[in-house]
């Protein structure tokens, strides 16, 4: 309609009323399940289930609280950031290492090692459930140490398989944000008699920021989502991540799909602030990287 | 951007400083989290408290097996894990290092993991709690050995559940045969009503169908042995079952792949349609109060009087032990008290939706539904578990599910179907 308006005004322009078509299908698209989830969430579902999902009433903030205490948000929400935050770190830090080198040295494997990480990315995650499952469970530990007695169920075994799994993209992102950065500088740094670790720590990685801002960013969200390997890995309902509380959600036979959506929403929202806190690094950290000689 | 001079300087030297302890701190921040990792909670040690897997993660039946574990005089630690994932991961858990005692299932699906030797032999329990269960229940804890590996707690009945207000109104009765079946969905919908609700969107709902229609025109027996892959399922009598499922399908509620049971039980609650074949959780799916109050339900009706109609679908839910428990005394004294009538009292004083497997359980405060549902069960001369309890966990999941609804889909090709399932039959079960 507004797009019809707009064309009688203006002369011609026609691909910019298909643009606008595109984007406002588009927005649409995208916002509506969420407003739809956000908008049932806030309803009783004893409501719902008589009257159906496309009728207006039965407001209630109660599935907030219910979801909140029944998925034991405060405990899986502290389990993941005990997942998340050493995963995405030293993510980070392999990663930054090896492709400092893959970018600033060259010698006959470089290439080579460049392309075992990316094409590790390949690799389905399920392919390696059984061997990783049998070598966490062979890893013995005294009981003291683990109640399994062994490396299988512990946060260990969740984070290290996080680690490996991502460091390959990561080195790949890196190693190619860092070929842009001006030789110029770890060369002059090098006459200036800084050291390889020096080079790295105090010139290159400080330079690297709004790549490992982005990187930190999406790295979150995917530790965060995960939900395979905390399965594979554990079996101590008190240990998982968050999310199993939206699995808590579930019935074994009934589903209140409201009391999910809240706690869908529930669970949304620290991947919205932290998108939001990061955005700025994110946008310049996409581009830079874009534009790789 | 950065100049490399300051390197040797002082100035940089207190920025990096700031940067590094703030990194620092975060680093030494993971690693408590990692140290803290391995630390065990609940400190179970070889002969401390026996710990207790749980999969009754849904609100109500876990506050149930808190009550129940309350009652028991040495502490119980429970782990719950959300039902779904702890079924799906069976495999994983059992093999790494499960709890004490923890929760399962009746049938081939406990014999499944007791041929395996992943869980223990309680037959020393149940000589001890034997007597307080009927022998239709023992049968359903004994192993293809002999042996006792299972604790029954509570079983909940499928059966055609309808509401009585709609039937009163429009004058319906019980059918007992297929014939007063039949003719009861054929005046159903001269009325304007869906005669069954029917939703198949997650695969296991049209399990009971089967099951049900295998039960009465093939009797127990063959059941049994088709589950335990020991017929073949391109024989003309899975053929029958197939055949009198299409003839039934134009009373089912179209279209069913796309509806969840919850779906499905909805147009039952808004009086759409008039019966509904399905298990008796169903009634959460209806609001407390007089709308629950509302059901009723009739066992699924005779189809061949020579095999009768005395085999019920009544999945059973229970207890099993470790195969290597790290504090085995402590594990059976558990599963000795979870045998009991007081146990089960216990979980169904909370948990009201199901009925106690055990004889001399307290059946005074039993809701209508409930009581019909234990003379159904103890009436019966057979109970068997649902097709994905009665037979392998991977044929049931891998085949069973998308057959039956290719089955929806096209219901005309029953040979090419039944072929289909008998040689993925043949590869699981290893011919």
């Amino acid at each position: 309609m507004t797009a019809a308006v707009k064309k009688r005004r203006k002369p011609v322009r026609p691909a910019r009323v298909v643009l606008q078509a595109f984007l406002i299908v588009m927005a649409v698209g995208w916002i509506f399940p969420i407003a739809w989830a956000v908008y049932n969430s806030l309803r009783d579902f004893d409501y719902t289930s008589v009257n159906g999902y496309f009728s207006v009433g039965g407001f209630t903030l109660d599935n907030y609280v219910e979801a909140w205490s029944r998925g034991e948000f405060g405990q899986s929400f502290y389990n993941t950031a005990i997942i998340v935050i050493p995963s995405v770190l030293i993510t980070l830090l392999l990663a930054s290492m090896v492709a400092f080198v893959l970018a600033r040295f060259s010698f006959p494997f470089n290439l080579t090692l460049l392309a075992l990480f990316t094409a590790a990315n390949l690799l389905p995650q399920q392919a390696l459930l059984v061997p990783l499952f049998r070598l966490f469970l062979n890893f013995e530990l005294s009981y003291d140490v683990s109640d399994s007695g062994s490396l299988y169920d512990t946060y260990v075994a969740v984070i290290a398989a996080n680690i490996a799994f991502q460091t390959g993209f990561c080195t790949f992102v890196l190693s190619n944000y860092m070929k842009t950065l001006p030789r110029e500088l770890t060369e002059a740094a090098l006459v200036d008699g800084a050291g390889v670790l020096r080079r790295y720590w105090q010139l290159v990685l400080p330079l690297c920021r709004p790549a490992l801002a982005a990187l930190a960013t999406l790295q979150i969200t995917w530790v965060y989502n995960d939900f395979f390997w905390a399965v594979a890995f554990m079996r101590t309902g008190d240990k998982m991540p968050v999310t199993s509380s939206l699995q808590n959600l579930r019935g074994q036979f009934f589903t209140d799909y409201n009391l999910l959506s809240a706690g869908s929403v529930i669970v949304a929202i620290p991947t919205l602030i932290i998108f939001f806190v990061l955005q700025r690094h994110l946008r310049a950290g996409l581009t830079l990287g874009a534009t790789k000689g | 951007m950065m100049n490399p001079r300051p390197l040797a300087g002082g100035v940089s030297a207190m920025a990096i400083r700031r940067r590094t302890l703030l990194k620092g701190a975060l680093g030494a921040g993971a690693l408590a989290g990692l140290a803290g990792c391995g630390g065990g909670d609940d400190g179970g040690g070889g002969g401390g408290a026996v710990t207790f897997g749980s999969n009754w993660s849904d609100e109500v039946p876990k506050n149930a097996i808190a009550a129940m574990m309350k009652g028991h005089d040495a502490e119980v630690s429970i782990n719950t894990v959300d039902h779904n994932s702890f079924q799906e991961n069976i495999n994983n858990y059992l093999q790494g290092g499960p709890d004490d005692v923890f929760g399962w299932f009746a049938g081939y699906r406990m014999q499944f993991f007791a041929e395996q030797g992943l869980v223990g032999d309680i037959s020393d329990v149940w000589s001890d709690i034997g007597s307080g269960f009927s022998e239709a229940m023992k049968q359903q804890a004994t192993g293809a050995d002999g042996k006792q590996y299972f604790v029954p707690l509570y079983y909940y009945p499928w059966a055609v559940f309808y509401r009585k207000s709609v039937w009163a109104e429009r004058g319906y009765t019980p059918p007992a045969t297929m014939d007063e079946f039949v003719a009861l969905s054929k005046q159903m919908q001269g009325d304007g009503l869906v005669p069954l609700s029917f939703g198949d969107s997650d695969g296991w709902p049209a399990m009971g169908t089967f099951d049900y229609l295998n039960l009465r025109i093939n009797g127990y027996d063959f059941h049994v042995e088709l589950m335990a892959g020991e017929r073949p399922w391109n024989s003309q009598e899975v053929k029958n079952v197939f055949d009198a499922w299409r003839e039934l399908l134009p009373y089912h509620q179209p279209d069913a792949l796309g509806r969840t049971w919850q779906e499905a039980a909805q147009t039952l609650l808004r009086k759409e349609s008039g019966m509904y074949l399905i298990g008796m959780f169903m009634g959460q799916q209806f609001p407390e109060g007089p709308e629950r109050d509302d059901l009723d339900f009739f066992p699924f009706p005779e189809i061949d009087p020579a095999v009768g109609a005395d085999a019920v679908e009544a999945p059973i839910d229970g207890f099993m032990m470790a195969a290597r428990p790290r504090n085995e005394e402590g594990a059976k004294d558990l599963l000795r008290y979870l045998g009991t009538a007081e146990a089960e009292d216990a979980y169904l004083a909370v948990d009201p939706n199901n009925v106690a497997a055990h004889d001399d359980a307290d059946t005074s405060g039993y809701s209508a539904l409930q009581k019909k549902s234990q003379e159904l069960v103890s009436g019966a001369k057979s109970i068997s578990q649902f097709l994905d309890r009665d037979t392998r966990p991977d044929f049931a999941s891998t085949v069973m599910i998308p057959s039956l609804q290719a089955f929806l889909r096209d219901p005309d090709d029953v040979d090419g179907l039944t072929k289909s399932i008998e040689e993925q039959k043949a590869s699981i079960f290893g011919g």
